[in-house]
């Protein structure tokens, strides 16, 4: 034991206690009876420290008793024979809370409403100025030993200056379920490829890609349902998820989307789930592989199955398929650098029209993206991603259906883990508008508070 | 209706318990973690790594194959300290594995196990980089803490395969052992550093420093995971030739520049020292590493 340290810690209080207090002479006798006084304070406190100690230790014997009294599967709770310096316990059962804020500015070679065609996600920057992209506020943790649950809430400005909230997901997941099952419930993303489950603050460009928006709406898949996943016993990673959820709604657009809308010239109707096979069926198989110690894949394909509501007894398919290509060299700093490629090809088959209806055919969308990212040093990325999105017959004047091409290269830099400023161009080719084309220039700015548990394999 | 539960829980308990294989499945999140385990569970264990010891395993790629790694354990090791804070929480809920959650049996936090340096108590902001208010997470840099990680695996392998307890226990004397043999060896090797100024790259060496009684005064790193400016490196030249500082050490993932830069203006040394078992090709065992951390430390200050 040192006891040098107490010691210099006594004259250090003596000397504290004196700065507070100037008439405090410097005669013996005061010093020696301050002195006497400090170590029965330091010995009071330190039996309160004791006294504090075991009561928390008493009433952790205790939790920890009912917690084995109230779980009859969950075994014993650890022990370590050696004495244990730090009686914390990591666990990631806490509370988790966080917020992360999304704003863009920037410009276009074209106005406003020309915009909103363009950037059809609803969190693209999508006016010449400001955007708030998306305020999102994001809260989970462990239910107890068989749930975990999460919500997300979104706060937005639109383009006319409201305030919009939205409940983005609330869901929980299953913990403890035999043979690699895992069930989902409640309102949540779709997964559907890779791209679809991301919340817009992990996605490596601005906005969302253009088939995305067309096929999904600018909120991405999501509804409310349940959905099971298996994790496959096979050698490599292989997990299978079936879902269903209802088919209604804005953030269900190629299903029973708002009545009033249009599409390829059909106005959609009011149109109810009566039975199981009105309801939207979702299935995804994802693979991934460890091509060497440097270079992994992910390879997945995703399907979904549901009714539409331009007529009575009309149908939607869309199938994708999605491949991610992830190499980081053996020596890296802070995961970088990096390369990664991402890509998705997607393909809808929407029934307009019940059979008898004169103008009854079928749309048949197709698109795909195609993104490559290079993290050359710590903290900086530099992207670029390239787009194409058409469809059957004579679509030149829809902004949702007509051959779309668009090119953005971005450049990312990351002051922390937490911030991110993103520079983005946009080059666009279109046909319904009369330029044919439109240049934009975007700069981003994201912050994150709180833990946000949001990684994507 | 409880009943049925608990037969079907019994049943499902049975049917593990049937297809349960002859090797503990162990997966650990670091390699020095993997080789610890290796020379307690001998070939009652299968071992596997999560994160290369040539990574900084603070920033650990998540992978699909590690899922699948963590629904296979039987025991998972940890470095704790929220080391991992970063990858493993979202891992664990992917992996689905009861067996391997905090609080159950297959769940190891080694750092529960040893002496912690570098706790904060007040207040810790994000303004002041990347801290670990638990303490500091590079324990097993000190070879005293490895013999309490080999304790601590011995005894959770004891309790989880208790037919092979003597087996366990023989092999952590083993481990203890040869520990006790080589401290002395390392310690004269590094005798002419006792008490020495050194500079480190990250705040990653407190504990090797503790070890083998050298003071780390500053690092290049303004804040823990914060890349030095060109401010910060002419301060610290400054700083460097005032103190007569003669050592600088960091790991291999690190940009080398800034030591180069200091290197040219201070003439100060730099020693690149693996800080995790597998960080070289040559390093295969805990003892590999501090041979190697010894052998480069001699080498620098030697020239």
């Amino acid at each position: 034991m040192d006891y040098s340290y107490f010691r210099m810690k006594r004259v250090a209080a003596v000397i504290g206690v004196m700065l507070l207090n100037p008439a405090v002479t410097f005669a013996e006798e005061d010093t020696d009876a301050l002195r006497r006084q400090l170590t029965e304070i330091r010995q009071q406190m330190q039996h309160m420290q004791q006294s504090y100690t075991q009561q928390i230790n008493a009433l952790e014997q205790r939790l920890v008793g009912l917690e084995s009294k109230s779980d009859n599967s969950a075994t014993t709770v650890n022990s370590t024979a050696i004495s244990s310096p730090s009686t914390t316990t990591t666990s990631n059962s806490g509370f988790k809370i966080g917020l992360s804020g999304l704003f863009a500015g920037g410009g276009s070679s074209v106005d406003n409403d020309a915009l909103e065609g363009l950037q059809g996600g609803a969190h693209d920057p999508n006016q010449n100025g400001f955007t708030v992209q998306n305020v999102e506020l994001s809260m989970g943790g462990t239910v107890g030993p068989y749930f975990d649950a999460q919500a997300n809430i979104i706060f937005q400005i639109d383009a006319d200056g409201e305030t919009v909230v939205e409940l983005e997901e609330a869901f929980f997941t299953t913990r403890s379920l035999p043979w690699g099952l895992q069930v989902k419930g409640g309102q949540y993303f779709t997964e559907f490829g890779r791209q679809n489950p991301q919340h817009p603050h992990t996605w490596a460009f601005m906005d969302q890609p253009v088939v995305l928006s067309r096929f999904f709406g600018g909120d991405g898949l999501r509804s409310q349902g349940v959905r099971a996943s298996w994790l496959m016993p096979t050698d490599w990673y292989s997990e299978l998820y079936f879902g269903v959820q209802n088919p209604k709604g804005e953030t269900v657009t190629s299903f029973l989307n708002a009545p009033g809308e249009d599409i390829g010239g059909h106005t959609l109707i009011d149109r109810d789930t009566r039975n199981f096979g009105d309801l939207l069926y979702t299935a995804r198989w994802l693979n991934g592989f460890d091509l060497s110690d440097t270079l992994s894949m992910n390879l997945g394909v995703s399907g979904l199955w549901g009714p539409n509501a331009s007529g009575t007894a009309t149908d939607t398919n869309i199938v994708g398929a999605d491949l991610y290509l992830k190499w980081q060299p053996v020596y890296s700093q802070r995961g970088f650098p990096f390369i990664s490629w991402h890509t998705e090809i997607l393909q809808r088959r929407y029934e307009a029209g019940d059979p008898g209806d004169p103008s009854r055919k079928t749309l048949k969308d197709r698109g795909l993206f195609t993104q490559a990212l290079w993290g050359f040093k710590p903290g900086w990325v530099a992207g670029l991603r390239a787009e194409y999105a058409s469809a059957d017959g004579n679509t030149s004047t829809d902004p949702l259906r007509d051959t779309r091409k668009r090119l953005s290269p971005n450049l990312t830099w990351y002051p922390s883990e937490y911030s991110k400023v993103r520079l983005q161009y946009n080059r666009d080719w279109t046909e319904h508008l009369p330029s044919k084309t439109a240049d934009s220039l975007w700069l981003q700015f994201e912050f994150n508070l709180g833990s946000h548990a949001a990684h994507v394999f | 209706m409880k009943k049925l539960f608990r037969i079907s829980i019994g049943l499902l308990l049975l049917m593990t318990s049937l297809t349960n294989h002859a090797v503990l499945r162990v997966v650990t999140t670091t390699q020095d973690l993997t080789s610890i385990a290796e020379a307690v569970g001998g070939e009652q264990v299968q071992v596997q790594s999560l994160t290369p010891g040539t990574r900084d395993p603070h920033f650990a790629t998540a992978k699909p194959s590690m899922i699948r790694k963590v629904f296979r354990a039987d025991l998972l090791l940890v470095i704790g300290t929220d080391m991992e804070i970063g990858w493993l929480p979202p891992l664990l809920q992917s992996a689905r594995n009861t067996q391997v959650q905090p609080g159950n049996p297959g769940y190891l936090d080694l750092s529960n196990g040893v002496p912690l340096l570098g706790k904060i108590s007040g207040p810790v902001s994000r303004a002041m980089g990347d801290v670990h208010a638990k303490g500091n997470p590079h324990y097993w840099l000190d070879p005293r803490n490895g013999v309490h990680m080999a304790q601590a695996i011995a005894t959770r392998l004891s309790k989880l395969d208790p037919s092979h307890k003597d087996d366990y226990q023989r092999r952590f004397r083993a481990f203890a052992q040869t520990m006790d043999n080589k401290l002395p060896a390392w310690h004269a090797e590094l005798a002419q550093l006792k008490g020495k100024p050194v500079i480190a790259y990250h705040k990653s060496f407190i504990y090797l420093a503790d070890a083998f009684g050298f003071r780390i005064v500053d690092e290049v790193e303004p804040k823990p995971g914060i890349a030095p400016s060109a401010a910060t490196l002419s301060a610290l030249v400054a700083r460097i030739k005032a103190k007569h500082i003669h050592l600088l050490i960091m790991e291999p993932y690190y940009e080398r520049r800034s030591a180069s830069y200091l290197n040219e203006q201070t003439g100060i040394r730099v020693a690149v020292l693996p800080q995790s078992v597998g960080a070289q090709p040559d390093i295969n065992s805990y003892f590999d590493l501090f041979d190697a951390i010894v052998a480069s430390l001699n080498n620098t200050i030697g020239k």
